[in-house]
């Protein structure tokens, strides 16, 4: 059986506008970047184009939530392996060829980026440590909390779905 | 005691600080009215051959029953006995010539001075006639001031129009009353006889109509001479022929000329057969349609009421408006007698008699004479004289009677328009409304009637509130502004309190709030008359506040207010537990907090729930938070290498 075709309702036009947007707006930024290196060094944009492939990989095929942090991440973790190598490359562009082809160079620009990803998974591990040990101050906070407005209210105050009601009648405006 | 009245019971009394002055003390009965205006116009300015009052004052006595709290009025008393003795004989020195000579002098004195002072006697009669002193002429005319004017005064002795009203509502009659009562008096000392008794009414009114009063009660019997004249010229039926002041001294000058009576006034030209007794006189006929409503509209239901106006009161022209007044609807059907019925008799019988009370439904008022009769129903709880006097309190009706009689009788419709302001309370079932309000407010003198104070005498709202201040010494003030006669006595003797009796009226099944509220209706009453500190009643009704304090949900506003309630008993200032200690802003306010509270507790336990739980890196918060941790971890490093690359040195 054929699967129906979706339709086009516009909240789903909207959605998948942003989604081009969003795939869209590396790309440009990207080659703009490039260009602009070019003209400063074109030796440097030769080993950016080599060294943030990964950054560039994610940029253009990475989709869902958080995108822009995962890429955030890798990228400034990608860029911290290239870094290195972009200072030798502009005192002496010829080695460029020499640098993006040895492999201990590749790993680190690549390993960095590694790096990254690594970051990627373990923040929101370390995260939800951090956040469950303030969530058990939290719970301390809430439960004293509680235990004033009891002892200033009594055990009513905790209530039952039958109690009656809020205000007596007279003072809601009824007789 | 010969000076006893319907108003009071008269003791002896001694005078400690004048020695040798008589005075006798009345202890008045709470149920019937005073003419206070009497009192305030004797008190200063006694009036010569008249018991004048002295003074008065509340007093606790050992009465039958307990010992009550009672208005006591202190009057001079006349030593040389009663002309005409409660054993029924006349006083042995009374004779003809101590009538002609010194009675009516001394009578006219004190009826000519009284008459001055704006008021009228209405209570003259042999009973209430005194020797000034043992072995003088002169003599002294009882005091009128116990009751009101003509309240129960034998029927004999009342001029006829007065006579055939009830005898509780004769109302204030006139100047020419006074004069008729003082003739029969002489009639009676006279004869020596008490005329007034064993006569049937309606036998001794047929017989004053159709022969004179002097004739129906002397029985035929005439009085020879001089004083004769006299006593005839009193007892003129007719107040335009009725002797007065002048007329007495000019028959003491001996040039007096007899009046005769003329009934023909009164006369209908063809006799009008009313349950098989042909009656010619109107006023007959009125009271006979008085005494019997029932069959009276049935009788003019039959009735072509045109022409037998036109044939019986041929003097007189029944206009279409009168007629249209009137109203009577021939034909009866089958329904028997509906309330209208009574009303259109009513009507009927003020055609008859128009300067006569009103008949209705069985009773016979003066509007004037309403606040003592409306005393006595109260005091007799007679329920039906209250429902009937209620039912006469219709104003269209009441404007219809003043129309039917607006020729002959002028007072009426001053009398229907004083009526009017009060008159619109008496069917209202409101709190501090109802025939309660009507009942103090036509008799302002009269104390608060309440059950709850039948030991006491409560004249006053400040009374009232000392009053009950001491009630609350021995039992509790629970629901005592319910009382319908309490809420009533207040809102006639107070300004703008129907407000505060509404709203207590509809807290009456909320105990609590009742409390609330009562105690801000005395605090304001205590502020309002300067009292002095009420610590019984403050006592109480912090008492009564107990339960409302224990409702108080919040713990420290609990402690707080009990401690506020505790300082205000001993201050014994109800008005302080409404201006500090609102009581009713504070329920209203703890109600809400605690609302809040509930909100704020549910709010806490579901954050707990959330809390509590194990959270995980997928957690869209952690991943959140983490990645962006992340992000500026790498950024560090991009930025730390950076510099070690481009910053070597």
């Amino acid at each position: 059986m054929a699967k129906k075709k979706k339709q086009a309702t516009p909240m789903r036009m909207r959605r998948r506008m942003n989604q081009r947007q969003e795939m869209s707006a590396f790309g440009p930024l990207l080659v703009a970047g490039i260009i602009v290196i070019a003209i400063i060094n074109l030796s440097a944009a030769g080993l950016a184009v080599v060294g943030l492939a990964p950054t560039i990989v994610l940029g253009l095929t990475g989709k869902g939530q958080y995108k822009s942090e995962r890429l955030q991440c890798v990228g400034f973790m990608n860029f911290a392996g290239v870094l290195p190598f972009v200072g030798k490359v502009i005192d002496t562009p010829r080695d460029l060829v020499y640098i993006i082809t040895d492999p201990i160079n590749l790993a680190t620009m690549f390993g960095a980026s590694a790096i990254g990803y690594a970051l990627v998974h373990v923040g929101p591990m370390v995260a939800a440590m951090i956040l469950q040990s303030l969530s058990q101050e939290r719970i301390k906070n809430i439960n004293q909390q509680r235990q004033a407005l009891i002892e200033l209210w009594g055990a009513e105050v905790l209530g039952d779905k039958d109690a009656p009601d809020q205000e007596p009648g007279w003072a809601q405006g009824r007789r | 005691m010969e000076f006893t009245t319907y108003g009071g019971d008269a003791y002896m009394a001694v005078d400690k600080e004048r020695p040798g002055k008589d005075i006798y003390a009345l202890i008045h009965h709470p149920t019937v009215p005073l003419r206070n205006d009497v009192y305030k116009s004797l008190r200063g300015r006694p009036v010569a051959n008249l018991v004048n009052p002295l003074d008065r004052g509340l007093m606790t006595l050992d009465l039958q029953g307990g010992r009550k709290q009672r208005l006591v009025t202190i009057f001079e008393r006349p030593t040389g006995g009663a002309l005409f003795g409660p054993d029924g004989k006349v006083h042995p020195r009374v004779n003809t010539n101590k009538l002609r000579q010194n009675v009516v002098l001394s009578a006219l004195k004190a009826i000519a001075a009284v008459h001055k002072r704006g008021f009228t006697h209405r209570s003259i009669k042999p009973t209430n006639l005194y020797f000034a002193a043992p072995d003088g002429d002169e003599i002294c005319l009882g005091e009128c001031y116990s009751s009101p004017a003509g309240y129960k005064q034998p029927f004999a002795l009342e001029p006829l129009k007065l006579a055939v009203a009830d005898e509780t509502a004769r109302g204030e009659g006139d100047l020419e009353s006074d004069f008729y009562q003082l003739g029969a008096t002489l009639q009676c000392l006279y004869f020596g006889e008490a005329l007034w008794q064993g006569k049937d009414r309606s036998s001794l009114l047929m017989a004053r109509v159709n022969q004179g009063s002097f004739w129906a009660l002397a029985g035929g019997r005439e009085i020879p001479g001089a004083l004769g004249n006299l006593i005839r010229g009193l007892m003129a039926d007719e107040e335009e022929e009725r002797w007065n002041a002048e007329d007495i001294l000019d028959w003491f000058e001996g040039v007096g000329k007899p009046k005769r009576t003329s009934m023909k006034a009164w006369s209908m030209n063809r006799p009008t057969n009313f349950k098989g007794v042909a009656y010619v006189d109107r006023r007959l006929l009125a009271d006979a349609f008085a005494r019997d409503p029932r069959e009276a509209a049935n009788f003019l239901k039959g009735l072509d009421f045109p022409a037998w106006v036109q044939l019986s009161f041929r003097d007189e022209i029944l206009t279409e408006r009168l007629e249209s007044i009137l109203n009577v609807v021939s034909g009866g059907g089958l329904g028997g007698v509906r309330p209208d019925d009574y009303k259109m008799v009513t009507r009927v019988c003020m055609f008859l008699h128009p300067n006569g009370p009103v008949h209705f439904k069985g009773h016979s008022f003066f509007l004037d004479g309403l606040p003592s009769a409306l005393a006595d129903a109260f005091a007799r709880e007679d329920r039906d004289l209250i429902g009937v006097i209620l039912d006469l309190f219709d104003e269209k009706f009441l404007n219809a009677l003043s129309e039917v009689c607006s020729e002959r009788n002028e007072r009426f419709l001053s009398q229907v328009r004083m009526l009017r302001p009060v008159m619109i309370h008496g069917s209202s079932k409101q709190l501090g409304r109802g025939m309660e309000r009507v009942l103090y407010a036509l008799n302002p003198i009269l104390p608060c009637v309440s059950q709850r104070f039948s030991n006491v005498w409560i004249g006053s709202i400040k009374q009232m509130m000392r009053a009950v201040d001491r009630l609350a010494e021995h039992g509790p003030l629970k629901n005592i502004l319910l009382d319908r006669h309490i809420a009533a006595f207040c809102t006639a003797h107070g300004s703008d309190l129907e407000r505060d009796f509404s709203k207590i009226a509809a807290a009456q099944n909320d105990p609590a709030r009742l409390n609330g509220l009562t105690s801000e209706f005395f605090g304001m009453l205590q502020r309002r008359f300067k009292l002095e500190p009420l610590h019984h009643m403050t006592e109480k009704l912090v008492e009564g506040l107990g339960q409302s304090v224990k409702a108080i949900k919040n713990k420290k506003r609990r402690e707080r207010v009990a401690a506020l309630l505790e300082k205000v008993k001993k201050s014994g200032d109800v008005y302080k537990l409404t201006t500090e200690l609102n009581i009713s802003r504070i329920q209203v306010e703890d109600s809400r907090e605690f609302a809040q509270a509930r909100t704020a507790i549910m709010k806490l336990d579901r954050e707990k729930a959330r809390l509590t739980r194990k959270i995980q890196p997928g957690d869209p918060e952690a991943r959140a938070k983490g990645l962006r941790g992340s992000r500026w971890v790498a950024f560090a490093v991009m930025v730390m290498i950076g510099f070690m690359t481009f910053m070597p040195a």
